[in-house]
């Protein structure tokens, strides 16, 4: 929230402000190193997809070509899903007529838009 | 690699590419972790492989180091033997030929220092309620050295006719289903003779696969997908191409305005990052030093400036090393921080062509191009 704020003060302000006169030093080409230990890689998305009806669907469907992870990061209401799907079916995702609702409902009840 | 082609073989047989999908999660779970990312990246999807490097790893050099290097391919890696490998310069040519990377690393070796980054970098940060794509934060960008050729060598040792307008990519990589669209981008002449590159060198070793070897395109000042990776087909045409990744991807599709009148998304927007702290860091109230990164699309930095007050007040940073053309310059700074939770702490770049970071860049459908002001909160105690 602070910086929810600390953006919303930037916003506000940005318009009121000049741009500045201070003068920029020379550059120069001594690139500095920080190297230090760097943490393991980060994994901020399941790699699966939950359990639910219609999760047999999106393992057949989806992950011929990618992860489910490329799914279990997005938010989007029905609206959007319907739109992703019909383009991932003409791409050739073999999802069947009667699969289709139950897969988009599955995919809104998941990963639906994000409250704000 | 061995293992990976079993997997491949393994999901691809029988029943064809539909196997794949049938594949056991800990079969897929080891194909993706084949290649496992290392320390320093953040996986934003395993398979086709997103990387996106941490700030923290972007912040340690002027270079970023190959290992390291964000990552985001349209369709899975493919498999090449540069020994077979040719590459064909086509379409208006007037002498179309093909070419082998010997041929190619036969012409004028050139080597050029800029940024790459993906045109979604931000796309998480823009809070959008509904997204699409993958949700880069901050680090799907990376500053190196590509060596390799000048495309206009290769272009006009092929003949370019007064028609051949707009210059296509097609690449090696294609999807397990034959029908989706093949990855292919396209950009204007002038920009092909105008310093681009074939690339097969980065940061001075050889191209790595994940980045597209044995060769690919880098277009300077351009967001990533322009350069194009896998490159196997160069075509002099007329017209720009009417592939899905040039007319239905990569617009800026702003709420309100007809989609048919999108514009492309094609220049990198001027930058920084505050690479040091990281957001959320603890550090001593007083004085801290602070330092990050900028660039643009290849107008020089001019000023980076720190704001320790929500934007009411700025101060300019010590701009350090500065890169050539579209390269990134590093800077540093320091900020009187009061004690206090969630102090925030902003940078601005501008650059000598008068282009500055808005506050918040206007939301687009797609997520492109969120260049907004970097803020990041801070505890100061003390």
């Amino acid at each position: 929230m602070r910086a929810a704020r600390g953006i919303a003060g930037l916003i506000v302000l940005g318009a009121l402000i000049s741009a500045t006169a201070a003068t920029t030093p020379a550059p120069n080409r001594s690139p500095a190193t920080h190297a230090r230990a760097l943490p393991h890689s980060a994994h901020p998305y399941p790699a699966e997809f939950p359990a639910g009806n219609g999760h047999l669907i999106a393992e057949r469907a989806c992950a011929i070509c990618h992860s489910p992870m490329l799914v279990t990061q997005q938010a989007k209401d029905s609206t959007g899903w319907e739109k992703t799907l019909a383009t991932m079916e003409k791409w050739g995702a073999p999802v069947s007529g009667a699969d289709h609702d139950t897969l988009r409902v599955y995919l809104v009840s998941h990963f639906g838009p994000k409250r704000k | 690699m061995e293992r990976r082609r079993f997997l491949l073989n393994l999901s691809l047989a029988g029943a064809g590419a539909a196997a794949l999908g049938s594949l056991p999660p800990g079969a897929r779970r080891a194909l993706a972790a084949i290649r496992s990312a290392p320390p320093g990246v953040i996986v934003r999807n395993d398979w086709p492989e997103h990387w996106e490097t941490s700030i923290e790893a972007l912040g340690q050099s002027f270079h970023t180091p190959n290992r390291v290097f964000f990552v985001r391919s349209h369709l899975p890696v493919p498999e090449i033997d540069a020994k077979s490998w040719r590459l064909e310069v086509a379409g208006l040519a007037r002498a179309p030929r093909s070419l082998s990377l010997a041929e190619l690393k036969g012409f004028p070796a050139h080597e050029e220092e800029c940024v790459l980054e993906c045109a979604g970098n931000g796309r998480a940060r823009y809070g959008l309620p509904s997204t699409s794509g993958t949700q880069w934060e901050y680090g799907a960008v990376g500053n190196a050295r590509w060596g390799g050729t000048r495309l206009s060598d290769v272009l006009n040792r092929a003949g370019i006719p007064p028609e051949a307008k707009h210059v296509w990519f097609e690449c090696a990589d294609r999807a397990p289903l034959d029908s989706t669209p093949r990855f292919l981008r396209s950009i204007p002449i002038e920009k092909a003779m105008g310093g681009a590159l074939l690339v097969w060198k980065m940061n001075g070793e050889a191209l790595p696969l994940l980045h597209g070897a044995p060769v690919r395109v880098i277009v300077p000042g351009w967001f990533g997908m322009a350069s194009a990776k896998w490159v196997t087909k160069i075509r002099l045409e007329a017209a720009p191409s009417d592939n899905h990744f040039m007319v239905r991807g990569y617009r800026y599709n702003y709420p309100g305005v007809d989609p048919a009148a999108a514009g492309p998304v094609q220049e990198l927007r001027v930058k920084s990052l505050i690479t040091s702290p990281l957001d959320g860091a603890v550090v001593p109230a007083g004085r801290v030093p602070v330092r990050g990164l900028a660039w643009s699309a290849g107008s020089p930095i001019s000023t980076v400036e720190i704001s320790s007050d929500g934007g009411t007040t700025w101060r300019p940073a010590k701009l350090g090393a500065t890169g050539r053309g579209a390269a990134w310059s590093e800077w540093t700074s320091d900020a009187e921080l009061k004690s206090g939770e969630g102090v925030t702490l902003a940078a601005r770049a501008t650059t000598v062509a008068g282009e500055t970071q808005p506050p918040a860049a206007q939301p687009n459908a797609g997520g492109y191009g969120n260049n907004s002001i970097h803020v990041v909160t801070l505890h100061a105690r003390g």
